[in-house]
Order: structure tokens, then sequence, then C-alpha cells
């Protein structure tokens, strides 16, 4: 008999860099299992490392699972949509509409993205030509300071950038060490003094009518200023208003649980195959999940010092520390920002201010992939 | 080089200027639509 056993024999097709690959799909699945770190999103993630890696196992080959799903779900950019729908639908904008000023630490909390973006290029295309980043590349690299999983593969996604998997990944990791990567960072930037100021737990009751009318003329502001970022703001706010109109309860419902749930299995075990160890194993990879870091970093230290311009402005009233919320990894930032409120005055309760900058960065986050992917064509 | 600091600086500002004009409308609709009257 003189058959290629090789063909059709697994373990036979194994090198170093499978071998590597499958043990970080195990590594997933274990902090998600054993630490519950993120575990929605890890175990599938970790789940589609370990099958799209199994050598001939033909979900990555076309017409093969992963292969149908990446074409279906992420090149189409369906999936991340979808998930915003669910996002929307889950969050509750009355303790931001309650603060309005807390807007502009979600503003402010971009500046990650953008000096991410810039880090990229210069040692990309734009200087240094040390990495392969072009101008696209380096948006969809700077874009993991969303902090935000569904935009990062969004805008990555329209950009076709080749280190898709390798930025999704990072966002969505980085997710879960924002309690390690933000603390060093505020008791940096701020004195003891301005980390003990005290702010007011209850502030003045929104209307309903505020909250439903709020999504949706956020859509049209957004949409007629960034037009490109209406697919991902009008999802985003869709949900909310089905959540907030009180007439959708079934909807709402759907879209926060059976929605949610299902493109979340689909999303997460796609991005898993799409770490396919010839395509990942690379030190452009180590490079972004580098950048990824340093665009949490820069995210965390402008939202801080703009809280600090905020602090002097307000005549001492505004605890600085609640600007490194800004960012829209919710919740993890503004239980940060309370933990580290209470660690230095077991009286200053700032979870409320952080939950309000904290859904401003999620609004802010996806006006920047906007703004992303409408300055990029024009300077491309 | 000086593509991406335009890139930067028009970023950050149509992220203000959005989110200032949110602000604004979110000012006014605390103004004008109190829960008490709904009720």
């Amino acid at each position: 008999m003189d058959m290629p056993v090789g063909e059709f024999v697994g373990f036979l097709n194994l090198n170093w860099q499978i071998v590597v690959m499958l043990a970080v799909g195990g590594f997933l699945i274990y902090l998600g299992t054993a630490k519950s770190i993120e575990p929605v999103i890890l175990i599938p993630i970790g789940t589609g490392i370990l099958l799209a890696n199994i050598p001939l196992g033909g979900m990555v080959e076309e017409g093969g699972l992963f292969a149908v799903l990446r074409k279906a779900g992420i090149q189409t950019e369906l999936f991340p949509l979808l998930i915003f729908i669910g996002i929307g639908a889950m969050i509750d904008f009355g303790p931001f509409l309650e603060r309005p000023y807390t807007i502009l630490l979600g503003a402010a909390a971009q500046f990650g993205i953008f000096g991410t973006f810039f880090l990229a290029y210069m040692l990309g295309d734009g200087w240094l030509h040390i990495m392969g980043f072009s101008l696209k590349d380096a948006a969809s690299i700077g874009i993991i300071g969303s902090a935000d999983g569904p935009t990062s593969i969004y805008v990555s996604s329209v950009f076709q950038s080749k280190y898709a998997a390798a930025i999704v990944v990072a966002a969505y990791s980085y997710m879960a060490l924002v309690p390690i990567i933000q603390p060093p960072i505020m008791k940096l930037l701020t004195s003891k003094e301005e980390r003990l100021v005290e702010m007011p737990i209850n502030a003045e009751a929104v209307s309903q009518r505020t909250k439903i009318i709020f999504p949706i003329a956020t859509v049209l502001i957004v949409g007629l200023i960034a037009p490109k970022a209406t697919p991902l703001i009008g999802c985003l706010m869709f949900g909310n208003v089905l959540r907030e109109c009180g007439v959708v309860e079934r909807l709402s419902s759907t879209a926060q649980n059976e929605l949610t749930n299902i493109v979340t299995i689909l999303l997460g075990l796609t991005v898993g195959g799409m770490m396919i160890a010839s395509e990942f194993l690379k030190p452009e990879t180590i490079l972004i999940f580098v950048m990824g870091v340093i665009a949490f970093a820069l995210d965390t230290a402008a939202g801080v010092i703009f809280g600090k311009i905020m602090y002097l402005l307000s005549g001492k009233k505004v605890n600085p520390l609640i600007g490194a919320a800004g960012i829209s990894a919710f919740p993890m930032s503004a239980r940060v920002v309370q933990k580290m409120g209470l660690q230095e005055n077991p009286h200053n309760h700032l979870l409320m201010h952080a939950v309000g900058a904290n859904t401003a960065g999620q609004i802010a986050s996806v006006v920047a992939g906007g703004a992303m992917l409408m300055l990029i064509p024009m300077f491309s | 080089m000086l593509d991406a600091l335009w890139i930067v600086l028009l970023g950050m500002a149509i992220i203000f200027a959005v989110l200032g004009i949110l602000l604004g409308m979110m000012l006014l609709l605390n103004k004008f639509l109190k829960p008490e009257k709904e009720e």
C-alpha cells in the first residue's frame, strides 16, 4: 500500500508554531474557566484557536466552518453590528444623562486611539519602516484603544487589515486587564489631595422621555457629522431604544440575551479561527500586543489629565480619578475608579460618576471609529 | 508623518465637536423635560 500517511494523520503535520497556538488556545480556555477572566468571550476564542490549528482539520479552508463564518460575519461586518444592538439594549444611559459633563471625559480618553495610531504609523510606513504597518493597519491597531471589541473588529474589517486577528484578541484581552493597567497610571498622575475629593452620590433624575429622545438624537447628530460611524452608533442606539421605549420588552430581552449570546458564540469562535499559526506567530503580533497596552495607558492618562483640568476649573469639585473611566471598557474601568476612590477615602463613592464617564466612553469610541473610517481614506 | 499628525488632530477635533454637541443636547433635554412634569 503506497499511501501518503501524512495527508491523513494530524499529528504528523505538527510543528512548533502549531503547538504554540494550541497552547495559547488552551491557556485562554484556562483563563476563562479557572480564573473567570472574560469567560464569555475567551472560552469561544480559545476553542476557536484549538479547532483552527488542528492540522488537516479543515475548519479554516474554503467551505470550512470558520471560513464560512469569517466571510459571513466578519468580512460583512455583521457580527460586530449585531453585538452592538445587544450592548445598546444592555446599557442604561441614566447615570450618564444625569451627569452630562462626564461626556467630555469620554472624549478625552479616546486620545489613546490616535496616539497609538501615530506611533504604529511611525514604526511602519510613516517613518522608520521597521514594520509593514500601512496607514490603514496603523488605524486598525490604534482602535485597540477604543477598549471595545466590536468597534475593533468593525474598523479592522473595513480596512481589511491583515492584523485583524491580533488586533481583536488584543482588544478583548486588555479589557480583562484593565484592573492591572489602569491603577498605577491613575496613581502616578494624581495627588493624594485630588484622589480624596468627594463627589455627591445622587444626581437629579432624568425623565423617561429624555432617555428615549437621547439615542435617536445621538444617531442623527453622530451620523450627520461622522457618517461612517452610522452603522455602529445606529445599532448601538437601536438596541437602546428597544430598552427605553418600554413597549417592546420581548425585543429588548431578545437583544440582551438570545441575540447577544448567539452572536458572541459565533464571533468568539470566528475570531479564534482567525488565529492560525502561520499567520499569527509573527513579530508584528507581539508589537501589536505591546501597542495595545500603550493604547490603554494613553487612554487612561488622557482621561485622568482631562479630569485634572475639570478638577481645577470646577474649583476642586471633580475627582480626577473618574477620568480613567472615560475608556469604554464597561464596567471594569468604572469599578477600578470606585475601588481606588474607596481606598483613599472610605466615604467616597465615585461609582455613578465613573459609570457616566464609562458609558460616555462607549459613545466616544464609536465616534472615534467613525472618525478613523472617515479620515484615513482622505489621507490614503 | 504630517498626514498622520493631521489625522490625530482632526480625529480628536471631530470627537470633541460631536460630543460637545451631544452635551448641549443633553443639557437642553434635562432642562426642558423634567420627570415631575411627566408624572
